[in-house]
């Protein structure tokens, strides 16, 4: 693999707005119900200090992707900038990839019966364009960046509840978040 | 494929510059202006759905009347027929009466173009008339500010920039302004500190350094707390008496009344916190407090922001690059005021006017009789979804002839309205907008052609004064047609060009504009009072029977029937009534509460709850979360298709002040009690 394109999250500009999902839905006209871009809350809290952040997450762009591994129709390319595409043409809505995928990020839509998920604007990159949701981030908080020139050590990998985190690699990062104190 | 310029002209902090996209005479897209330095080539996630929602289903496309209030049964006119009704309807009311103010008019801000004052025009062009006056909003501050510094003026946002110390007080910017988180970020990036002041753990303070909850309605107390730790501690602008009034009183006034103790019992804060912050915000250079609109809405609003802005003139922050008190300005909106017929040339036809308190609208409407109110014309606004008093209406209602609701979609007030009158989108007509935050103005062109048959404010009244005049020549001075682009830039006159820079109105045409004010508010602290010093010591507020000094005054406290406040905040989803979330439309009003009060009234999460008082009463989902006062209930204002609107539980309190700036108090919201009882 030549690269490794990636999402980097800092929590800390993250407002939890969902405009970078709306960009998203807009772009790629997508039915209300589905969503390749959402954002979820994470709330922790200790006796003087609350941690709220927000995390937007959609396909992970994996560097050794699940879906890609099992899907039996081969409706899955690795891409040698790294980022994961699948092809509707392909696909026969057969849901191993809805169901292998760690982090939930194929969804069947309802339209088609067949599986969707981010593309990583894969066309707007080809242009020389940020993605969507990067574009219409109005903190800054969401980039996309090569993964290798990440300086690793600050940052944290997306952390979902499930062990194959190791296993798929996904490629992507959030600066650790800070806490208020109240 | 081609661009436009477009301005969101909703009621918020940011009014963003927008560039439009079309094809084919097709709105395709919406995106930021990278070239606003401000909002800077974003939007928030309410503009993304406007596609969607100038082609909305919903969207009503034609006149339409309705067969009997309430009954739901529309029927398509066309615009001669309900011009007809309108005018016929105006002109016999005059003949009656042999007076136009039974006429009434009750537009606020459901869209703050210039041009949509062409409805104030209509009105006065037709005679003396009936008026809503004064604001929903901000009132209590505006004239808060007026009374301390002479006028509101705030520092340009990008200045917060250079804060060291920022104190978010009584605001919920990464909701209701996004656009100065940015800001406010690269301001923590640089070493700078965030605190946030609120009720609840709002979005802002998850995303501050520190949060301090205050009980409601105390903030002043609080603000009077820290400038007496600043006294005890010597930490006062040692040059106060060059640019200040009435400083000797104030801190007599902190010396004898304020104690440090009685602070943190009332307002909830801990005695070593208030120190501490205290100490904190004397110490650090550049600190700036931004107070938002949230905590005037009390009967001691008003009193409340006087506190705050005497404790940044106490601490020396005022004028001071990445300092200052920090509001809201109005010194951008200098437009002409041709179309509304306040030129200061024009004979004061409107000086006959019947002004009535927005707030308390439907009570004082009730309560003229000579001669009675007898139409109503609602034009950017629904107050039968944010007023409060709504038995009032449902009586004031009932004694109308006839109600002309001019809007984009049906309304809670188009429920009760005979007319329904289409209006175009800020994508389907000229206008000219500013900010009252940032400093920039700019045009709105028309990207599209009006969907269906909606036609903008300025063209309704160059209509209806049309047909006025061609039934009855000279019945109304209003222009009967014009040109849109030449109206506004009209609205550019002397002092808005001077203020912008610009040589010709036509320059505005080529992009958005940053009006010539310095980043700093009173950088050279000269005020605009009286004595062209900072007041503490208030002779305009003595006149006008309020307290000279930003003295304490109690909020109302609950009483043993409704023991719990009824906060409403916005939500991030809408701006008041405006609806926006099209896809997520909820059922259901949920009540965030502490889980102790929750579980004082044997609530747990979804349980189904009622809350009431004497005005009425609202079914509830229940919401126990960290973060709430166990004093205090909360309901989002979200768009909800309840039975009930969310204001039914609202009387009409009123700030404290408002009067002398905007002619009428404001609207003291946060003063509403209830009760709680589990279904
Ligand atoms: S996250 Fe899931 S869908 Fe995305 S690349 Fe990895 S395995 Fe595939
Ligand atoms: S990269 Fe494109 S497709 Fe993927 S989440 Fe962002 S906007 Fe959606
Ligand atoms: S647009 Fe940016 S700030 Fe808003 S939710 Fe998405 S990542 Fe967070």
């Amino acid at each position: 693999m030549v690269k490794q394109l990636g999402f980097l999250l800092n929590v800390n500009r993250c407002l939890g707005c969902g405009a970078c999902a709306k960009a998203c839905q807009n772009k790629n006209q997508l039915p209300p119900l589905l969503r390749w871009r959402q954002v979820r809350m994470v709330e922790k809290l200790s006796i003087d200090h609350i941690q709220k952040f927000y995390l937007s997450t959609a396909c992970n762009h994996c560097g050794n992707p699940e879906c890609l591994r099992v899907c039996p129709a081969g409706a899955y390319a690795k891409r040698r900038d790294g980022i994961v595409l699948h092809f509707s043409e392909k696909c026969t809505g057969c849901k191993s990839c809805v169901a292998s995928c760690p982090f939930g990020a194929p969804q069947i839509n309802p339209q088609t019966n067949k599986a969707t998920k981010c593309q990583l604007c894969y066309e707007r990159l080809d242009q020389g364009m940020s993605p969507s949701c990067v574009q219409a981030c109005l903190t800054g908080a969401l980039e996309l960046k090569e993964v290798r020139d990440i300086p690793v050590n600050q940052l944290l990998r997306l952390t979902a509840p499930v062990p194959s985190l190791r296993l798929t690699r996904p490629s992507v990062f959030y600066k650790p978040p800070r806490e208020t104190k109240v | 494929m081609k661009l436009h310029h477009n301005i969101c002209p909703r009621n918020c902090y940011d009014t963003c510059s927008i560039v439009s996209t079309t094809s084919n005479g097709v709105l395709i897209s919406v995106e930021g202006n990278p070239h606003h330095e401000y909002t800077s080539g974003k939007l928030c996630s309410k503009a993304l759905d406007d596609v969607k929602k100038v082609y909305s289903p919903q969207r009503v496309r034609y006149p339409m009347r309705q067969r009997g209030r309430y009954s739901g049964f529309w029927e398509r006119i066309t615009w001669d027929e309900a011009l007809g009704l309108i005018s016929e309807k105006i002109l016999s009311l005059k003949e009656q009466y042999g007076t136009s103010l039974p006429l009434a008019l009750n537009k606020y801000s459901g869209n703050f173009g210039i041009l949509h004052n062409a409805m104030e025009g209509l009105f006065t062009g037709i005679g003396a008339t009936t008026r809503a006056v004064g604001s929903p909003c901000w009132s209590a501050g505006v004239e808060a500010q007026t009374l301390d510094f002479g006028t509101y003026f705030c520092s340009d946002p990008l200045d917060m920039a250079q804060a060291k110390l920022i104190w978010l007080w009584g605001v919920n910017p990464v909701w209701t302004a996004v656009h100065q988180m940015p800001i406010i970020f690269d301001a923590i990036d640089h070493g700078a500190k965030v605190v946030c002041f609120d009720t609840h753990f709002s979005a802002t303070a998850a995303r501050s350094h520190q949060f301090i909850q205050v009980r409601p309605g105390t903030d002043g107390l609080l603000a009077l707390g820290f400038a007496k730790v600043l006294l005890e501690e010597n930490l006062m602008d040692p040059n106060l008496s060059d640019y200040t009034a009435g400083c000797e009183e104030f801190i007599h006034y902190l010396e004898t009344k304020i104690s440090l103790s009685h602070c943190s019992e009332v307002t909830g804060v801990p005695m070593s916190t208030i120190r501490e912050l205290a100490l904190e915000y004397g110490q650090t250079n550049p600190a700036c407090i931004w107070a938002g609109f949230g905590l005037q809405r009390y009967t001691n609003g008003g009193q409340t922001l006087r506190a705050i802005d005497a404790l940044g003139a106490f601490a020396g922050h005022l004028g001071k690059q990445g300092g200052g008190v920090q509001y809201a300005q109005f010194e951008t909106w200098r437009f002409s005021g041709e179309i509304s017929g306040d030129k200061p040339s024009s004979d004061k036809i409107n000086s006959m006017d019947r002004n009535l308190n927005i707030n308390r609208f439907s009570d004082e409407a009730l309560s003229c009789t000579d001669p009675p109110v007898k139409m109503l014309w609602i034009s950017g606004r629904n107050p039968l979804s944010q007023d409060g008093n709504l038995q009032r209406w449902k009586k004031l209602i009932n004694q109308l002839d006839l109600i002309v609701v001019s809007d984009l979609f049906h309304s809670k007030s188009s429920e009760a309205a005979d007319i329904f009158l289409p209006v175009t989108t800020h994508y389907e007509h000229w206008d000219v907008n500013a900010g009252y935050w940032h400093y920039w103005v700019g045009v709105n062109e028309p990207a599209i052609s009006p969907v269906g048959e909606s036609r903008s404010d300025l063209q309704i009244a160059w209509d209806v004064s049309s047909q006025l005049n061609h039934l009855t020549p000279g019945s109304c001075t209003f222009p009967t047609s014009g040109n849109e682009k030449e109206t506004l830039l009209r609205e550019l006159g002397p002092q808005m060009l001077e203020i912008l820079g610009l040589e010709n109105p036509e320059d505005i045409l080529k992009g958005p504009v940053r009006a010539k004010f310095s980043r700093t508010a009173w950088e050279n602290r000269t005020f605009a009072t009286p004595t062209g010093r900072y007041e503490f010591f208030s002779t305009q507020a003595a006149n006008a029977q309020l307290p000279p000094l930003p003295i304490f005054v109690p909020p109302l406290s609950p009483s043993i029937n409704t023991p719990l406040r009824l906060l409403t905040p916005h939500h991030h989803s809408t701006i008041n009534s405006q609806a926006y979330a099209l896809d997520t439309r909820k059922t259901d009003f949920i009540l965030y509460l502490a889980p102790e009060l929750a579980q004082l009234y044997d609530l747990v999460a979804g349980d189904r709850a009622q809350i009431r008082n004497e005005f009425g009463q609202l079914n509830v989902i229940v919401h126990p979360e960290f973060g709430f006062s166990t004093d205090i209930v909360v309901i989002f204002q979200e768009q909800v298709d309840a039975n009930f609107p969310l204001n039914r539980l609202l009387g009409t309190p009123s700030t404290d002040m408002g009067q002398i700036t905007l002619g009428a108090p404001g609207f003291a919201l946060n003063e509403t009690f209830v009760n709680l009882r589990k279904l």
